[in-house]
């Protein structure tokens, strides 16, 4: 339970010779985000009308390998519809993505759901303009008794034990944007399930305090968006509800007006 | 067909030159009378029919080749033993649900790999390293087959001979019973340990791509996989090394879960950058090599109607907000459709 119990945290702009950066650590995953860009695409690769996204994912330990690939191709089709790639044609915005601690046991599938947040992450400290955020989250359902439980942020061995796991990704204006789901479910469990993501990504579209109450503690993303008195409030801006988007957004652009200084948010 | 007689050009150059128009016309035709269709003659939510060939491989222990429209697969299942001795940090399996072991996964006993570099596409240029396409099919087919638990893993253990004969053998009712009390002691103790794994090596080679490579593929290698027979194999403790047993009859087909068939469609927008809501859409079921060129969203469903319901084995979606949940119920239901061609393909 240790994953899920430590919060999200964010380190913003530490690279200095980024154009934008961050560190993001949660449930278990660190990863360490650059972006380059916009800067000049290679000739070949230059489109006439768009920038090119350029994701690059390198592993904890040993170099990329056919999932790496997979999940570059998740992020880079992600990335490109939030991005406003029609600003910058004919250049190339490079984003790589460092995991520098994985958890024993990784899936792919929950990679993402990290791999997204810094990118988002990374991206916002670039200043790149973006159409929307992303939040991500991670859903195993696991058969108890006849009916269906469903489990936020699940840990490697919850994952193991589940039917199936769901990840599911949601732009800031509350559309799907991405969703894996693997396992064996009916479709009927899939819309429960996407209602509960949906719930816990997009917080404005209920109530706020309600959605506060029936999530499990520690691993509810949406506190972190919400300053608290009582604890530690970390950074959270992929989980932007359209409330508080704003907010989160100035705080960024404060943040990138003084770039180059590591900093880390708490209690705000 | 009218066309204006100050600048008149084939439907292929148009096609060519801007091939998103020319989609788009043909989805949406300006006169009321002509129906709206694909640039190839297909409905919207229309497959193409697949052609499926088994054991045409002699080599191979289960080969399959099919073919869906222009996109012709070849698949081909080798099995190779493992020794438990050569695996790291191995542990025996248990009966135990509650474990936390995977044999498949673990200990990598189905090696999918795919192979685009054929010459099979003019954007495919032949001999060249794995493309990012194809690393990405391979990881697909490879988690699939892991989620979806398609293998029965207890087909391929390998264990010593003796346990193989006592099951076999035992002429009077005594015996047997003798035999299979023995065999239940013995569950835990070393004599029934696996000594070897089965390990499959599933490779897929595309002769042609027009499109939809991950259904067709997944095709494939469930035609293939339900074709392969592993010949007998046991643990011969003497010589302390795995044989096979020469006889044809020996040979045993795997035993599958169920069957599972995936369905691709690629989302088409009237405009090339078009926000949810702004336009329309066109979910172009089992998309060919222009298609996909042209449409960013891509929703991919595996189903299995096998036993009577509909289980969801996968869904997977990239690239786009316009599936949302009611599109997805539309896109299970023409997988269902889907699942049933398959089948009478396959069967």
């Amino acid at each position: 339970m240790t994953t899920t119990t430590s919060g999200p945290e964010a380190l913003l702009s530490h690279l200095h010779s980024a154009d934008g950066s961050a560190t993001f650590s949660y449930a278990g995953y660190t990863i360490i985000g650059a972006v380059n860009g916009p800067i000049e695409a290679q000739r070949r690769d230059e489109l006439p009308e768009e920038a090119v996204v350029d994701v690059v994912v390198r592993p904890a330990a040993g170099v990329g390998g056919t999932r790496e690939r997979h999940l570059e191709g998740l992020l880079q089709s992600t990335l490109r519809q939030i991005i406003l790639v029609t600003h910058f044609p004919r250049s190339l915005i490079q984003i790589t993505l460092q995991v520098t601690i994985a958890p024993e046991n990784e899936y792919v599938s929950t990679k993402v759901v990290q791999a997204n947040t810094t990118a988002v992450l990374t991206l916002m400290s670039a200043a790149i303009p973006l159409t929307a955020t992303l939040t991500s989250v991670v859903i195993a359902a696991t058969a108890e008794d006849g009916s269906t439980r469903e489990i936020i942020n699940p840990t490697a061995r919850e994952i193991q034990m589940s039917r199936s796991l769901h990840v599911f990704a949601f732009t800031s204006h509350g559309d799907l944007i991405l969703t894996q789901s693997e396992g064996e479910f009916t479709m009927k469990e899939w819309e429960d399930i996407l209602a509960s993501a949906q719930r816990h990504c997009c917080p404005s579209t209920s109530g706020d305090v309600s959605m506060g109450d029936d999530e499990a503690s520690g691993a509810n993303l949406g506190k972190f968006t919400r300053i608290r008195n009582d604890k530690k409030a970390h950074f959270e801006p992929p989980n932007l509800g359209v409330s508080n988007s704003s907010a989160v957004l100035a705080a960024l652009a404060s943040m990138g007006l003084n770039r180059g200084s590591p900093m880390h948010l708490e209690e705000g | 067909m009218a066309t204006p007689k100050s600048l008149t050009l084939s439907s292929t150059t148009f096609a060519k030159l801007s091939p998103h128009p020319y989609l788009l016309a043909n989805l949406q035709p300006t006169d009321s009378s002509t129906t709206p269709t694909r640039t190839n003659g297909r409905q919207p939510s229309q497959t193409r029919l697949p052609y499926i060939n088994t054991s045409s491989l002699s080599h191979a222990h289960g080969s399959a080749v099919v073919r869906n429209g222009d996109t012709t697969v070849i698949c081909g299942v080798r099995g190779e033993t493992i020794l438990t001795s050569a695996i790291p940090n191995y542990r025996a399996p248990s009966d135990d649900p509650s474990s936390s072991l995977d044999e498949a996964r673990d200990y990598d006993l189905l090696v999918p790999n795919i192979e685009l570099a054929t010459g099979c596409a003019p954007n495919f240029l032949p001999g060249v390293p794995p493309t990012t396409l194809a690393q990405t099919l391979s990881t697909r087919v490879y988690s699939l087959l892991h989620s979806s638990k398609l293998v029965d893993v207890s087909r391929l253990r390998i264990y010593p001979e003796e346990v193989g004969e006592k099951n076999i053998g035992g002429d009077d009712d005594k015996k047997m019973d003798e035999a299979e009390e023995i065999d239940e002691y013995a569950a835990v103790a070393e004599e029934k340990a696996v000594k070897a794994y089965w390990v499959l090596y599933i490779d897929v080679l595309f002769i042609s791509f027009d499109g939809n490579p991950f259904d067709t593929a997944w095709t494939a290698i469930l035609a293939a996989l339900r074709d392969t027979k592993l010949p007998l194999a046991y643990w011969d403790a003497d010589r302390e090394m795995v044989l096979c047993k020469r006889s044809q009859k020996a040979a045993a087909p795997l035993s599958l879960r169920g069957l599972p068939v995936a369905c691709t469609g690629a989302v088409f927008t009237e405009r090339e950058k078009q926000k949810k809501g702004s336009g329309r859409y066109w979910v172009l079921v089992d998309p060919d090599r222009l298609e996909e060129g042209l449409c960013d969203e891509t929703v991919t469903v595996v189903v299995d109607k096998l036993s009577g319901s509909t289980k969801v084995l996968g869904i997977s979606k990239h690239g786009g907000t316009v599936v949302g949940p009611e599109l997805m119920k539309e896109m299970v239901i023409t997988a269902e459709s889907r699942w049933d061609q398959v089948r009478a393909a396959i069967e």
